[in-house]
């Protein structure tokens, strides 16, 4: 299993340093979807880490199904976007607001 | 299951009886099973809160790191020693079990390495790389532990939902719904048994009446 990042090509850089070999640039955004589907095909894939920022970018069909996604597990950093889904997850299930 | 298509019959009685039992014995087992999902559940968020906000500050300081690079280093410097780094952190996914839920437990190997290891040449770069990849590789782990926990922390709560459905099925539509169902039946019978009574007296009364002129 490995770790895979999408992101500008400034943001892949740091991970790529780190060792990560399945980095993608995606500056736009339609290469942004192309990338995020190719990971989601790729089996051998069990991480996917995603700028904040991004992840608000896409389509809202495909963010849902990332945030869903357990094989990869998708982890959002720098910005609020990945605390806000569990935390709307966490209202719907148990139906008390308890991320603070 | 309308009224009217349940047939008041004693065997069906004692089948809806049956059934009754069985609904509550899974309603008190499924009320028990979300109770301890919940508990666990908190005990994970408590883990998740904790390393989403560890994994934010390290990101931060990583990018600090990494503008900081580019600055001495300049773009291509950095870019250089990215695409040398030769060993990949491996990952692997294990089973864990929480109340019969299922989640990853990931092992990562490897993503801290010394600076010999790192595969772009110590002589060509400056420490401003190293230190980057440092930052990089702690931000590496803590992401794998997040994700662990992140995950964990959906899977929970999607059967603390499914759960929870459950229970108020068996609650609020399927126990009234039997209870009803052998009021009804039992009513029916009751009325058949005084239909039957009423009968008997009638036809005892006719039969004696008859007897009474023969005579």
């Amino acid at each position: 299993m490995e770790i895979a990042v999408i992101g500008n090509s400034e943001f892949i850089v740091g991970f790529r340093l780190a060792g990560i070999r399945k980095t993608y640039a995606a500056d736009d955004d339609r290469k942004l979807v192309e990338q995020i589907t190719n990971v989601l095909e790729d089996e051998g894939i069990g991480i996917l880490v995603m700028n904040g920022s991004d992840m608000a970018r896409i389509p809202q069909r495909l963010r849902i199904t990332l945030e869903n996604s357990i094989k990869p597990t998708v982890i959002a950093i720098g910005g609020e976007e990945g605390g806000l889904s569990i935390r709307e997850r966490i209202k719907r299930s148990v139906g008390v607001d308890l991320w603070k | 299951m309308a009224l009217r298509d349940i047939k008041p019959t004693r065997s069906e009685l004692i089948s809806i009886k049956r059934k009754i039992k069985l609904s509550e014995r899974g309603y008190n087992i499924l009320k028990m099973k979300r109770d301890g999902l919940i508990l666990e559940f908190f005990k994970v968020l408590e883990q998740a809160k904790d390393s989403r906000g560890e994994m934010l500050n390290k990101y931060q300081k990583a990018a600090e790191m990494i503008a900081l690079a580019n600055t001495v280093e300049g773009k291509i410097g950095v870019k250089a020693a990215a695409f040398s780094v030769k060993e990949t952190p491996e990952i692997e996914l294990r089973n864990k079990n929480i109340m019969g839920v299922v989640v990853p437990e990931i092992k990562s190997s490897q993503v801290k390495k010394s600076l010999v290891n790192r595969g772009y040449g110590l002589l060509g770069t400056s420490s401003v790389i190293d230190e980057a990849a440092e930052s990089f590789e702690d931000l590496v782990d803590t992401i794998i532990e997040a994700a662990e926990i992140e995950t964990a922390l959906k899977r929970l709560l999607d059967e603390i939902e499914s759960t929870k459905r459950r229970v108020n099925a068996l609650e609020f539509k399927v126990i009234p719904e039997l209870t009803e169902a052998g009021a009804f039946i039992k009513m029916r019978l009751d009325e058949m048994e005084r239909e039957e009574l009423f009968r008997l007296k009638k036809i005892k009364a006719r039969t004696s009446a008859k007897a009474r002129t023969s005579t």
